[in-house]
């Protein structure tokens, strides 16, 4: 019941969902109907069911959920590989991002079970039976698995997210001491993956100005940087209703984050700074 | 564009966890009480009204929809005050750490209901 770490899997299974219907407040062309059921693989003894989402934008159709039967003995152990042993035994027009398949590029986040990972970090025996594999929550989907991060990425440049200085760059490095240093730790490992933005209920709601824990995140890793000399600044444009005060301290970015990071403590600290100032 | 790409699927598919409906758990306590209150101003307002209005006013409170209006009354102001502490925690940037996080949450929701069954035990015996 006491969660240590994001990557385990939640252990209450119910609820699955928030008890709303299933289309509730969606779009139209947004919802979801029952596709393709593909068969069985012969002579498998393990098999787990995949439901996937799949969308076309090529056809008129809307998005569909298709079943999937993946031999567990014919692929690898992870997410990642049950989705490529589909598209190359089963339907290959399965279209997903993938390029690092260890954790640490952020391409295949998605939701799986109902919650935000990656799916090369995924274990094939860490999910339900069946499974449900969506695109990321509350993005625009550009087919299957692929979402449009493009809002998300313009939300990390607002940031700024490089050196500011007015002072003339030293001959050689500015000096950081290890304790200035370790203060970075815990922000700069973030992969950009949006896991933690795409499951945020309040940048479901506001995320066209809520800037969302990845791009929080990213301030404040520059905020903490002791040879960064724009901190004014930074703090002058989160200083808004919406960019950093529309963090309620639902913590769901740091259940999700497949890093392991705390985007919650990090905007905690940015709104420390900012009473500080005296915003 | 001749068709706009569709949105996946935000709370219709994202599993409740205990962060997200403690959260949802804090604002509708915090609304419902607002109700609270205007029910509670109301029953006082009854009460300078004079014998015969109050008297209308604690048949609706002595009903059986009235007590299970004020049990649930008593649960949102305890739990609302306990979340209310964590969050006032979090606020001065303690307890982020997932571990706390959950331990702290079930907790609240333990002394909430603790403190809740506590307060009618205690008035109804």
């Amino acid at each position: 019941m006491i969660v240590e770490s994001s990557e385990q899997v939640p252990r209450l299974k119910w609820p699955r969902r928030f008890p709303v219907p299933r289309d509730f407040g969606v779009a139209k062309n947004s919802r979801i109907i029952e596709g393709k059921s593909w068969p069985e693989p012969e002579g498998a003894t393990r098999i787990a069911t995949l439901r996937i989402y799949r969308y076309e934008p090529d056809n008129d159709g809307p998005p569909r959920i298709d079943t999937f039967a993946v031999d567990l003995d014919d692929c690898g152990p992870m997410l990642l590989d049950a989705l490529i042993w589909i598209k190359s035994k089963v339907d290959s027009t399965l279209t997903f991002r993938r390029s690092c398949r260890e954790g640490v590029c952020g391409s295949c986040a998605m939701t799986i079970d109902g919650t935000n990972w990656t799916a090369c970090t995924r274990a094939m025996d860490e999910l339900s039976e069946p499974s449900t594999i969506y695109p990321l929550a509350n993005l625009p989907v550009i087919k299957d698995l692929v979402s449009d991060q493009t809002h998300l990425f313009a939300q990390h440049a607002l940031t700024e997210p490089w050196l500011h200085t007015e002072t003339p760059a030293p001959e050689r490095e500015r000096i950081q001491s290890v304790d200035q240093r370790r203060a970075l730790d815990g922000s700069y490992e973030c992969i950009l993956c949006f896991c933690c933005t795409s499951g945020c209920p309040s940048h479901w709601w506001n995320g066209d100005r809520f800037l969302g824990p990845a791009a929080l995140l990213t301030a404040w890793r520059w905020l903490a940087d002791s040879r960064d000399e724009g901190r004014g600044e930074r703090l002058d444009s989160l200083d808004d209703p919406f960019r950093l005060y529309r963090c309620h301290t639902i913590l769901n970015c740091t259940r999700t984050c497949p890093r392991g990071l705390n985007p919650g403590k990090a905007i905690g600290e940015i709104k420390r700074m900012m009473l500080e100032r005296g915003g | 564009m001749s068709n706009p790409r569709p949105q996946s699927p935000n709370m219709q598919n994202y599993r409740p966890q205990l962060t997200s409906v403690m959260s949802f758990g804090h604002r509708l306590s915090g609304s419902a009480l607002v109700f609270f209150a205007f029910g509670l101003s109301a029953w006082l307002v009854a009460g300078a009204a004079g014998p015969l209005v109050f008297d209308d006013a604690q048949a609706v409170v002595h009903s059986i929809a009235g007590r299970v209006m004020l049990i649930l009354a008593s649960l949102a102001v305890f739990y609302h005050l306990c979340n209310g502490i964590r969050h006032l925690i979090w606020d001065s940037v303690h307890g982020f750490e997932l571990r706390a996080i959950y331990a702290g949450g079930w907790a609240v929701v333990g002394a909430s209901l603790f403190l809740t069954s506590a307060l009618w035990i205690w008035v109804l015996a």
